[in-house]
């Protein structure tokens, strides 16, 4: 296995999260977004982090890039204790987040200048990583003239561009349509292969998350804790028509089960009830038209 | 002061040196200066080259190629019909004033005493070619220009302070809250005490003006700034002046010159008001002067001037926020 063989060559891009737990507010309007959570990225390897809205993932994954300090526990990256953002952890976020003044090659180029690398150098890794995402003929451009897709593929580049240990991405492809999801799902799995790095992936796309990862840490609703660890057994490279095999099918059963009882938990008491008995309303005799 | 003033008009002092000291020519001038000259050049042989080997090199992100575009797509139908109908409201203007002045037009309003165009125009050759009137000009100018750049300089950075560090705002705000709201003109008898002369005192007045739209479009500038983006600047490895510098500044630029654009009109606002009442030299004392004369014609003239110099401004300082941020012409909504 690929992420075995990166693991030695490497070591590099171990995430450990351990014993975390994180309390927003203060007294009396305090909410437990995440609580007592262990959970692991081993060097090279693609994990995913699943679970209903407002679960807490993108709270770990805050923490993780450095945004947001736990309340207990801690993240490390390779035994370090994570206290800011870094250009050691690449982030992809949900919105886009390029920045619109500079153009597409700028944007990627915008790490190694904070970093202090010469021009001539930051315009080739620019260039080359442009040219991965398959997007080198736009880096005049400005993100604005460019569809959500391309969008994203730039900001997945340009994370990789200051070669981080750890990519972190946040519902990466939350906003995008179905097909332009399958697609950047392949090109992800791709570009992961071919930098051999340690992903963080959150979703709440069940297929998405099995498609991508090696492993599936699975979330319950809130306060978030981990409720499931799956690994995924299917082989790499990963390929769209895997998908309609049984093996997958099975896994997304499997998943769907534990997410439903977590989504439902999401919604409030009521819905959880009823969603376990069939969302069998019952309003009388005369039905709905009794209310009116 | 008065007598060093033919001197002074010839080269005008300006603070920065950005700006031409001849507003309307620097409109037309500063199109093909603004981007670096080798630029077609080097974008051709980018795209003739640069798919094949990534090769580095430099490719400047506004080209001439690029303004040439945005030029030419002036002339597009919206455009045509946006400069006819510039014409007629401009020409309406003329036209109630051609035709009240002509008839002697008196009901509640009086254009008895209003000079016709025709007495403005003789009024502008003979005054317009005279020494005096460009003294005039070059004072309200220059005055103008060091009170407006000294806001942007104080006005810029105290607003990116204020907009990213709730210190920085509980410490400032107080005092812009209480300040702002007190017009320029308000400020007049007590900047005559507080400066040694007049002329530092017309251009604290027009300073004030300029100041506060500046300051507070900066504010917002930032506070509107999509915290995501401010997140991706860490994230990449930005220290706190990096930050500043590459994402604050160039993402709060928008706000930043709408506050331009609003301080310069008001600094314009604020110098003639400042100049009738207590100036020497100056395009609105010599409005006021002429009044003092009963110089009808002049009044009218140097109306049009303050207009015409205020309109080429703000024409100005746009088309600058045009050549500093081509990208706002794909922004989301169209053009700002």
């Amino acid at each position: 296995m690929t992420m075995a063989m990166a693991a030695t060559e490497t070591h590099k891009g171990f995430i450990d999260v351990r014993d975390m737990g994180v309390i927003f507010g203060a007294n009396d309007s305090q909410v437990i977004a995440v609580e007592n959570v262990s959970l692991n990225v081993q060097p090279g390897e693609f994990v995913s982090l699943i679970g209903p809205s407002g679960c807490g993932k993108s709270t770990l994954l805050s923490i993780v890039a450095g945004f947001v300090k736990p309340t207990r526990g801690e993240a490390t990256l390779d035994g370090k204790a994570i206290t800011k953002p870094g250009s050691d952890r690449g982030v992809v976020f949900q919105q886009y987040s390029l920045f619109p003044w500079l153009s597409v090659r700028k944007n990627v180029e915008f790490g190694l200048k904070m970093a202090g690398v010469e021009q001539s150098k930051r315009n080739t890794t620019a260039r080359a990583l442009l040219d991965l995402a398959g997007l080198l003929s736009f880096e005049n451009h400005y993100p604005d003239q460019l569809s959500g897709g391309m969008k994203q593929r730039i900001g997945i580049v340009r994370a990789l561009a200051t070669s981080p240990q750890v990519l972190l991405m946040d519902e990466p492809f939350g906003a995008l349509d179905t097909q332009t999801r399958v697609v950047m799902q392949e090109i992800l799995t791709n570009i992961w292969q071919q930098f051999k790095i340690s992903v963080l992936f959150i979703t709440h796309d069940i297929e998405e998350s099995i498609f991508l990862s090696d492993r599936i840490y699975v979330m319950t609703a809130r306060p978030g804790r981990i409720k499931a660890e799956i690994k995924v057994p299917l082989p790499r490279p990963r390929r769209a028509e895997m998908t309609d095999t049984p093996e997958f099918m099975s896994l997304v059963q499997e998943l769907k089960g534990l997410i439903r009882e977590e989504s439902l938990a999401a919604m409030g008491p009521e819905i959880k009830d009823r969603g376990l008995s069939g969302f069998g309303m019952k309003v009388g005799p005369k039905g709905v038209g009794e209310i009116f | 002061m008065g007598s060093t003033a033919n001197a002074k008009v010839v080269a005008l002092p300006l603070p920065g040196g950005r700006v031409d000291p001849k507003p309307v020519e620097a409109m037309t001038s500063s199109i093909p200066e603004g981007p670096a000259p080798e630029a077609p050049v080097t974008n051709a042989l980018s795209e003739a080259a640069g798919v094949i080997e990534p090769a580095p090199e430099i490719v400047p992100t506004i080209s001439l190629g690029d303004i040439a575009q945005v030029l030419l797509k002036q002339f597009t139908r919206e455009r045509i019909i946006s400069a006819v109908l510039a014409l007629i409201s401009v020409g309406t203007l003329f036209m109630i004033w051609y035709l009240g002045t002509k008839y002697r037009f008196e009901f509640y309003i009086r254009f008895k005493n209003v000079p016709t165009p025709a007495e403005v125009y003789q009024q502008a050759m003979q005054v317009g070619l005279s020494n005096a009137f460009l003294v005039n000009i070059g004072y309200s100018v220059r005055r103008i220009l060091i009170g407006f750049f000294i806001a942007i300089a104080i006005g810029v950075p105290l607003g990116l302070m204020i907009g990213k560090y709730q210190r920085a705002r509980d410490l400032f705000m107080p005092v812009v809250e209480i300040l702002r709201p007190i017009p320029a003109i308000a400020w007049v008898p007590l900047a005559i005490m507080l400066w040694p002369n007049n002329e530092a005192a017309i251009v604290f007045i027009t300073f004030i003006g300029a100041f506060f739209p500046i300051l507070l479009n900066t504010i917002h500038g930032v506070r509107s700034l999509d915290g995501v983006l401010v997140r991706a600047g860490r994230c990449l490895g930005a220290n706190e002046a990096q930050l500043f510098w590459n994402v604050i500044l160039p993402g709060s630029m928008p706000h930043i010159f709408t506050g331009l654009a609003v301080g310069m009109g008001v600094a314009w606002v604020s110098l003639i008001a400042a100049e009738m009442i207590s100036g020497q030299f100056g395009v609105g004392y010599f409005t006021w002067e002429a009044y003092s004369l009963v110089n009808y014609p002049a009044i009218m003239l140097g109306m049009i001037t303050i207009g015409v110099l205020g309109l080429a401004c703000s024409g100005i300082i746009r088309m600058i926020g045009v050549l500093l941020m081509p990208w706002l012409a794909f922004a989301p909504g169209g053009k700002r």
